[in-house]
């Protein structure tokens, strides 16, 4: 019953919250850029969960586990899709070493940051001080453009070239940032117990996952690509690609790996392989913001605030994040003689932190249940809402810059 | 990699990708599911496996000229517990919530898919034939059991008393018709015309009539197993007003879809897919609430309140066309899973129990169906070959009457056992039977059309 009552508000949430702030009302920037992204639903689901109503309790949030997998999946799939190699070839590949270097020195800079505070500061078992870092640095490493979308077109006028390199960083680096979130469902699979270097159970683990999910991936890609191969209108379509979200995710949560991960592959091959590639993503996009919102409500419903110290904290995470993202920027223009014409400033544009890094703490909540989890993701999601302070101001000062 | 194929090796990619399939399943059954999130991902997977499955089947079969729904329900028998168990009654049951929502989906179309403007231009022959159907097939089984259910071993030890509620309300059962079915089928055959558009209008308006019929037979049949004590004619007015505050909510929830449409208008299948759901729940919630907490049986029936906003929403708004075009968009994946579900359920263990009872029930059904269309077409003046043939499209029978059963039973629990066991043994036979008889007649009758495309 209260499954039920939790699954209908949230639906019902969902869509009135997508109609309207999705709207083009008209407020200060932070405040639009707050309310564009849904942040409001992080405190909606926060409202639901055990700490207030307590409408989606844990067990709630259990039952709707099936569910979770499918938004996750949606996600996955939609952000597979966004790699398209012919498109991307399109830009010089230097954009795309900057894109992997910037996302990888933000992650080793936070990953670095958070280990030692954990190392040093909490008592938590050894392998989840490195998930928590691992899983910290990799929701940091991805950037959104959602910041860069807002800003009015005359303001860009002059400075096309800076703002595209912008847009193709925040595109890109979410890949960094997945596939090391991919390395902890290899080394520290869900319902792990022990960890060790000393001896080769880590190599034995790591390939087992490794057939295991290569061939749950093969397989399905398998069918996919025999089913896209035939002569479809849109009723047989929809049905092939819900199919296809539903049952990529299954197979992922019973071979313990992540519906994200495993949709991202599969819409990743499909882009690239697909004639019914625009299609599909079309079908896919038209419920990418209810399915958005709905992940932010189940985060919101798992969110821990804790203490002052979780502030703190997440304050320390956000900076450490600016940091790594400034620091990034910086040396990608200097590094390369062709980005020497963008500012130093470069990183102050890569702030903003999006949907997929809340995508994988969601689905990182999913697979590793639990009270350090909870405090993790409680601690990340505080740091979402100071990066949308942050990113609001620091566009400003990259603008004056240029 | 993205060749289209003829329509030959189409086959053997199909039976490559189910072949495929087949293999993750076998896999997965062998894995070990010890956590929550991956007793999740075996209900997303099993739903995934039968979308897929079903969707695989229908291709192959439709060669041989198979209904698409008969293969779903082919599929889900398959799939389901009494053939290989890889749907077991425990994942049935955990699938149901979305079973749910598929019928009120269903149940939104086929209020959709009644104008008003038809309605009026065909109402003798609708009318006739809901008339003379309900009469002629009710007449027909209460006389069948009534005359023969002491031949049967299933029937054999009831009492007279006993027999004849069970007459009643069996009688009542076989009037209920399938419009999830018939939808389904003409969505697929594309047809249009006169005696589509009869058939329709008679299933669906049927599918409303045939719960005040129930509750009527209901009272009646509580009258005859209390020793014929007075009807109870507060049970009448119950029912009346619940169906009245049904039909509202229905008309109430249609004017919101409406505003919705004008106002906003994007992502309307998946809102409507949200307010099929809520109303599935909703009303069940409320239902169970009224009566723990205030001892009030209150039943607001889903189907109903779907059926009333879709008919409010084409009738008394100009969004009647989009609404419809919303709920297409969705329609493959909802029948899809509504009718392997369907056929994962089918009650074999029944069917074997009782299945001389459930053939000679379904035939009498049949006849009873044959008498009523034949009437009806010949005073509307319809021509004779459809006069003949008509009775094809009004086998069809599920949800509503497996849900009537087992609300009796509920009510009866003495003969409750026996009523079940023989609705569901001959909604097995019809289910399977009645969308070939369908397409069949859609074709003889000429408003079938080919399809572009899938």
């Amino acid at each position: 019953m209260k499954i039920i009552l939790a699954f209908i508000i949230i639906i019902f949430l969902a869509f009135s919250g997508y109609h309207l702030t999705f709207r083009g009302y008209r407020l200060p920037v932070f405040a639009h850029k707050f309310y564009l992204t849904g942040t409001e639903f992080l405190f909606l689901g926060l409202l639901l969960g055990p700490q207030f109503l307590n409408l989606m309790d844990h067990k709630t949030s259990q039952g709707l586990e099936t569910l979770s997998a499918l938004l996750l999946g949606w996600i996955g799939l939609l952000f597979g899709f966004q790699f398209e190699v012919a498109k991307l070839v399109r830009f010089p590949f230097e954009f795309f070493l900057a894109a992997v270097f910037e996302s990888l020195l933000t992650f080793v800079f936070v990953f670095l940051g958070i280990f030692l505070i954990l190392w040093q500061f909490i008592y938590i078992s050894a392998p989840m001080k490195i998930i928590a870092s691992l899983i910290l640095a990799a929701a940091a490493a991805c950037t959104s453009q959602t910041g860069l979308a807002l800003l009015a077109p005359a303001k860009i006028v002059g400075r096309k070239e800076t703002f595209m390199l912008l847009r193709y960083i925040s595109s890109m680096d979410g890949l960094i940032a997945l596939l090391i979130f991919c390395l902890i469902f290899f080394f520290y699979p869900p319902g792990f117990s022990h960890f060790s270097w000393s001896n080769f159970s880590w190599l034995e683990n790591f390939l087992s996952v490794l057939f295991l999910n290569l061939g749950a991936v093969v397989g399905i890609i398998l069918i996919y690509t025999i089913l896209l191969s035939q002569r479809l209108n849109e009723n047989n379509l929809t049905a092939i690609v819900i199919a296809m979200a539903v049952l990529s995710s299954g197979i992922a949560l019973i071979i313990n790996f992540s519906p994200l991960l495993a949709n991202f592959f599969l819409g990743f091959c499909l882009v690239n392989t697909s004639k019914k590639k625009e299609r599909i993503f079309n079908m896919l996009i038209k419920i990418e913001k209810p399915v958005y919102l709905l992940i932010l409500v189940f985060l919101g419903a798992g969110w821990n605030i804790g203490s002052g110290w979780f502030f703190l904290f997440a304050a320390g995470y956000s900076i450490l994040r600016f940091s790594g993202k400034f620091l990034g920027g910086f040396i990608i223009t200097r590094l390369s003689h062709g980005f020497k014409t963008h500012p130093r400033t470069l990183g102050l544009g890569l702030i903003d932190s999006g949907g997929l890094p809340l995508a994988i703490l969601f689905d990182f909540q999913m697979r590793f249940p639990g009270e350090v989890t909870s405090q993790i993701i409680g601690l990340a999601l505080i740091a979402v809402i100071y990066n949308d302070f942050l990113s609001t101001i620091s566009i400003r000062w990259l603008l004056k810059k240029i | 990699m993205n060749i289209i194929y003829p329509p030959k090796k189409n086959i053997t990619n199909y039976l490559l990708t189910l072949c495929v399939l087949i293999f993750f399943a076998l896999v997965i059954k062998f894995l070990k599911i010890e956590t929550s999130c991956q007793d999740a991902g075996l209900v997303n997977f099993s739903l995934g496996f039968i979308l897929l499955v079903s969707y695989i089947t229908s291709k192959i079969l439709k060669l041989a000229g198979l209904p698409l729904i008969s293969s779903y329900i082919l599929t889900g028998i398959a799939a389901g517990p009494y053939v290989s168990g890889f749907l077991d009654s425990n994942m049935i049951e955990r699938l149901r919530l979305i079973d749910d929502l598929a019928l009120n989906f269903i149940a939104l179309t086929a209020g959709g898919a009644l104008h008003i403007k038809f309605l009026r231009a065909r109402f003798k022959a609708i009318a006739l034939n809901i008339a003379l159907n309900t009469v002629v097939v009710f007449l027909m089984v209460f006389c069948f059991v009534i005359f023969s259910g002491s031949s049967f071993n299933l029937t054999r030890n009831l009492s007279a008393v006993e027999l004849t509620a069970i007459a009643v309300l069996l009688g009542v059962i076989a009037i209920a018709r399938s419009p999830s079915s018939a939808i389904a089928i003409i969505s697929e055959c594309n047809a249009s015309g006169p005696f589509t558009e009869t058939v329709l209008g008679v299933t669906v308006a049927i599918d409303v009539l045939i719960i005040i019929f129930f509750t009527f037979a209901m009272t009646v049949a509580k009258t005859i197993m209390a020793g014929g004590q007075i009807i109870d004619y507060q049970a009448f007015a119950a029912l009346s007003l619940e169906m009245a505050v049904s039909l509202i909510i229905g008309a109430i929830i249609g004017k919101g879809i409406a505003v919705y449409i004008e106002r906003a208008g994007h992502d309307l299948a998946l809102f409507l897919l949200a307010i099929a759901f809520g109303v599935a729940k909703a009303s069940i919630s409320l239902s169970a609430y009224m009566e723990n907490h205030f001892d009030i049986s209150l039943h607001i029936e889903p189907l109903l309140i779907c059926m009333s906003a879709g008919f409010t929403v084409q009738n008394f708004s100009k969004a009647g066309n989009f609404f419809m075009e919303s709920l297409e968009r969705f329609a493959m994946p909802i029948y899809l899973i509504f009718f392997s579900l369907a056929g994962a359920s089918l009650n074999f263990e029944a069917l074997i129990m009782c299945w001389s009872f459930a053939l000679c029930f379904a035939i009498v059904r049949g006849m009873g169906i044959f008498g009523g269309t034949w009437l009806a077409g010949t005073i509307s003046g319809y021509p004779a070959a459809y006069n003949r043939h008509a009775w094809m499209a009004y086998l069809t029978q599920a949800g509503v009457a497996i849900g009537l059963a087992q609300l009796a039973q509920r009510q009866f629990p003495e003969i409750g056992v026996y009523l079940s066991t023989i609705v569901l043994a001959v909604i097995s036979l019809n289910q399977i039977v009645g969308p070939v008889t369908f397409k069949f007649f859609l074709n003889i009758a000429g408003e079938a059309k080919k399809k572009t495309g899938g």
